[in-house]
C-alpha cells in the first residue's frame, strides 16, 4: 500500500518550557511493496514519524495519506488503519502480557474480531514467519523466553494481523550479531514472500545498504535526504556531520582511495560489493 | 495523553522560587497545608489565593501547565463536591427526588473544593520548582533530628526521591505500552466498566513487569556504586541559607500570622460567607 506524507509537523509539550519540534515539514512517498529504511541520530524524530503513519499520533499540521485515504480525516475507521499498517515498537518485548505465547500473538487477531479457528491459523502462520516452533513455544509463558525470542513473539503479534504495511522501529537494537542477522533475513524473507510494504527504522548503515530500495535520512525533525542507498550514501561528509556514516564496505573503499590505492568500485556499498571491487583491483595489480 | 499528567514533575525554568533552599520550600508547603484548614470564610480564601497567584507568577511556571496537572484529579474533585453538596442538613435550596441541596451543603462543597484546589496547587508548586535531588536533601535535613530516635530519615528521603524520580518514567512507559497495544487493536476507550477494567490488563501487566525490572536494575546500579545507606555519606552540594531564604522565612511568618489573625476575625475587614 502506498503511503504519502505531506508537510507533516509535530510538536511535543506545546507551549511549555520543554517544547520540542519533533517533526518539521516532512514530505515523502513510499511506493506499495517497497522496502524503505529510515535512518537518523537518536532523537531525530524517527519514532515520532512512524507513529503518525498508523494514526497513533495525530499530525499537528500536514497530512498522511494511506492509499487514497487521509487518515486524519473524520469518519476514518482507526482500527482498520491500524490493522493495515502494523507497527512494531522499539523494544517490543516489553509489551507482552498474556500467559502464553499463543495468546499474546492472538491479541491482535482477537481485537479484529476473528473467530478462534482463524486466530489459531494466524498464530501458527506468524510463528512460522518469525521462526518460532509452534509445538515448542505456543503454550509457554512469554516471560520465561530469552530476549531475542520475546522480541520475535512481539513481532509475530503484529504480523498475525496480516498488515499491508509493516513498520519496524529498530527491530535489531540490542540483539547479538547472529540474532541481528537472523532478524533482518527474516524481515527480508517476509517482504519477498508477502509483497508487504516494509519500513525499517535503523541505526545500522550496513542493513540499510543491503536491504533497502529507498532511504529517508532524518535530522533534528527534518527530512535531510531521500533516495536510493547509492544516492544517499554519496553524501559521506554530511552524514558524518549528523552522527551517521557509510556502510562498512563503502567506508573501506573510501579509506583505500584516500590512501592512494584506487580500487574503483564507485558506488559499491555492501561488504560483498566492496570485496568484489577490492579483489578485482588486486587482480589488476598482479597483472601489471 | 498520559504524558499530559504534569503533577509531581519538575518544571525547568529559573526563578527566585526555584533557587530557594528546598528546606524553606518544604516548610512553607507544610505551613500552607495547615493554614488552609484555619480559614473559615471567603475573604480568607481570596487572600491566600492572591498570595498563591503572586508566588506562582514569580515562579514562572505557566498557569496553563499547572492547570493541566489538575486534570487527572478533576474526577475526585467533582466527586467530593457532589457528595458534600447533598449530605448536609440545613435550609433546603433545591430538591431533586430524594436528593436535597442545602445552604450548608453548598457552602461546604464550595469550601472543600477550594481547599482541595489550593492544597494541590500549593504542593505541586513545590515539585514544579524543586529538583528531586533538592527535595530529598531537604526532607532528609528536616527529618534528620528524628534519626536520633531511630527514624531512618535518610532511607525515607531516598525512597521518596526515587518514587518522584520515576513518576515521569512510568508515565512515559505507560504511554508507550498503551500505544503499542493500540497498534495491535486494543481499545482503551469504549465499552462498559467491566470491559474497560479488563481492557486495562494489556497495559497494567507490562507496566508492573517493567517497574519491577527497573527497580531491580536501579538497586543493582546503586550497589555497584557502593551505596550503603546514609551513614557517613557527604553532599556534593551542601545546602546553605542565603539572604533570599531568610527573607522568604520572614514572609512566611508574616503570612501565617495574617491568615491566623484573619481567620479569628481580628482584622478590620468583613468575613464574607463565614462558616
Ligand atoms: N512523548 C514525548 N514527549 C515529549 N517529547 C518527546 C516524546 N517522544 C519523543 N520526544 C522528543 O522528540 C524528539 C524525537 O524523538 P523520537 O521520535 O523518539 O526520535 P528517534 O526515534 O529518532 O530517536 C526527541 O527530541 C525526543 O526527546
Ligand atoms: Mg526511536
Amino acid at each position: 500500500m502506498k503511503i504519502e506524507v505531506q508537510h507533516l509537523s509535530c510538536i511535543y509539550n506545546r507551549g511549555t518550557a520543554g517544547e520540542v519540534r519533533a517533526l518539521d515539514d516532512i514530505s515523502f512517498t513510499i511506493e506499495s511493496g517497497s522496502f524503505t529504511g529510515i535512518i537518523g541520530h537518536t532523537g531525530s524524530g524517527k519514532s515520532t514519524l512512524v507513529q503518525h503513519l498508523n494514526g497513533l499520533m495525530k499530525p499537528f499540521s500536514g497530512k498522511v495519506l494511506l492509499g487514497d485515504t487521509d487518515i486524519g480525516a473524520s469518519g476514518v475507521h482507526m482500527a482498520e488503519i491500524r490493522r493495515r499498517v502494523g507497527l512494531v515498537f522499539q523494544y517490543p518485548e516489553y509489551q507482552l502480557f498474556e500467559e502464553t505465547v499463543a495468546e499474546d500473538i492472538a491479541f491482535g487477531p482477537k481485537n479484529m474480531g476473528l473467530d478462534e479457528q482463524e486466530q489459531e491459523d494466524r498464530v501458527r502462520e506468524a510463528m512460522a514467519t518469525v521462526g518460532l516452533d509452534y509445538a515448542e513455544f505456543a503454550s509457554r509463558s512469554p516471560f520465561e523466553l530469552s530476549g531475542g525470542q520475546k522480541r520475535r513473539v512481539a513481532i509475530a503479534g503484529v504480523i498475525a494481523m496480516r498488515p499491508d504495511v509493516l513498520i519496524l522501529d529498530e527491530p535489531a537494537a540490542g540483539l547479538d550479531p547472529a540474532a541481528h542477522r537472523e532478524m533482518l533475513r527474516m524481515i527480508s524473507r517476509f517482504h519477498q514472500e508477502r509483497g508487504c510494504t516494509i519500513l525499517l527504522v535503523s541505526h545500522n548503515m550496513d542493513d540499510v545498504a543491503e536491504y533497502c530500495g529507498q532511504v529517508l535520512v532524518m535530522d533534528q525533525g527534518k527530512l535531510l535526504y531521500s533516495g536510493t542507498p547509492r544516492e544517499v550514501f554519496a553524501h559521506r561528509e554530511e552524514l558524518e556531520a549528523i552522527g551517521l556514516g557509510l556502510p562498512a564496505g563503502a567506508e573501506l573503499l573510501h579509506l583505500m582511495n584516500q590512501r592512494g590505492a584506487e580500487p574503483g568500485g564507485k558506488g559499491a556499498l555492501t561488504d560483498a560489493e566492496a570485496a568484489a571491487a577490492v579483489l578485482e583491483w588486486l587482480g589488476k595489480q598482479e597483472t601489471c | 495523553m498520559l504524558r499530559d499528567i504534569t503533577l509531581g514533575q519538575y518544571y525547568p525554568v529559573d526563578s527566585v522560587i526555584h533557587r530557594l533552599d528546598p528546606r524553606v520550600k518544604i516548610i512553607a508547603v507544610f505551613t500552607w497545608l495547615v493554614l488552609i484548614f484555619f480559614i473559615r470564610d471567603f475573604t480568607g480564601y481570596i487572600f491566600v489565593t492572591a498570595v498563591l497567584a503572586v508566588v506562582t507568577a514569580v515562579s514562572r511556571v505557566p498557569v496553563r501547565f499547572m492547570a493541566r496537572g489538575m486534570r487527572p484529579i478533576l474526577f475526585i474533585l467533582l466527586f467530593t463536591f457532589v457528595i458534600n453538596l447533598i449530605t448536609y442538613p440545613g435550609t433546603v435550596l433545591a430538591r431533586l427526588g430524594p436528593v436535597t441541596i442545602t445552604d450548608t451543603g453548598l457552602q461546604q462543597a464550595v469550601f472543600i473544593a477550594i481547599r482541595l484546589i489550593l492544597l494541590i496547587f500549593g504542593t505541586s508548586l513545590l515539585t514544579y520548582t524543586t529538583k528531586p535531588v533538592g527535595l530529598t536533601d531537604g526532607f532528609e535535613a528536616i527529618l534528620s533530628p528524628l534519626s536520633r530516635i531511630g527514624v531512618p530519615s535518610h532511607e525515607i528521603a531516598m525512597m521518596m526521591s526515587i518514587a518522584l524520580r520515576f513518576i515521569p518514567t512510568l508515565l512515559s512507559e505507560a504511554d508507550k505500552t498503551m500505544k503499542a497495544q493500540q497498534a495491535r487493536g486494543a481499545d482503551f476507550e469504549s465499552g462498559g466498566l467491566i470491559h474497560r477494567a479488563r481492557s486495562m490488563m494489556p497495559l497494567l501487566i507490562p507496566l508492573f513487569v517493567n517497574a519491577f525490572r527497573m527497580a531491580a536494575d536501579l538497586a543493582m546500579a546503586m550497589e555497584a556504586r557502593c551505596y550503603h545507606g546514609g551513614k557517613g555519606r557527604t553532599r556534593l552540594h551542601p545546602m546553605k541559607f542565603a539572604a533570599r531564604d531568610y527573607a522568604a522565612c520572614a514572609l512566611l511568618i508574616l503570612f501565617a500570622v495574617l491568615v491566623i489573625v484573619q481567620s479569628r476575625g481580628l482584622l478590620p475587614i468583613p468575613q464574607i460567607w463565614k462558616l
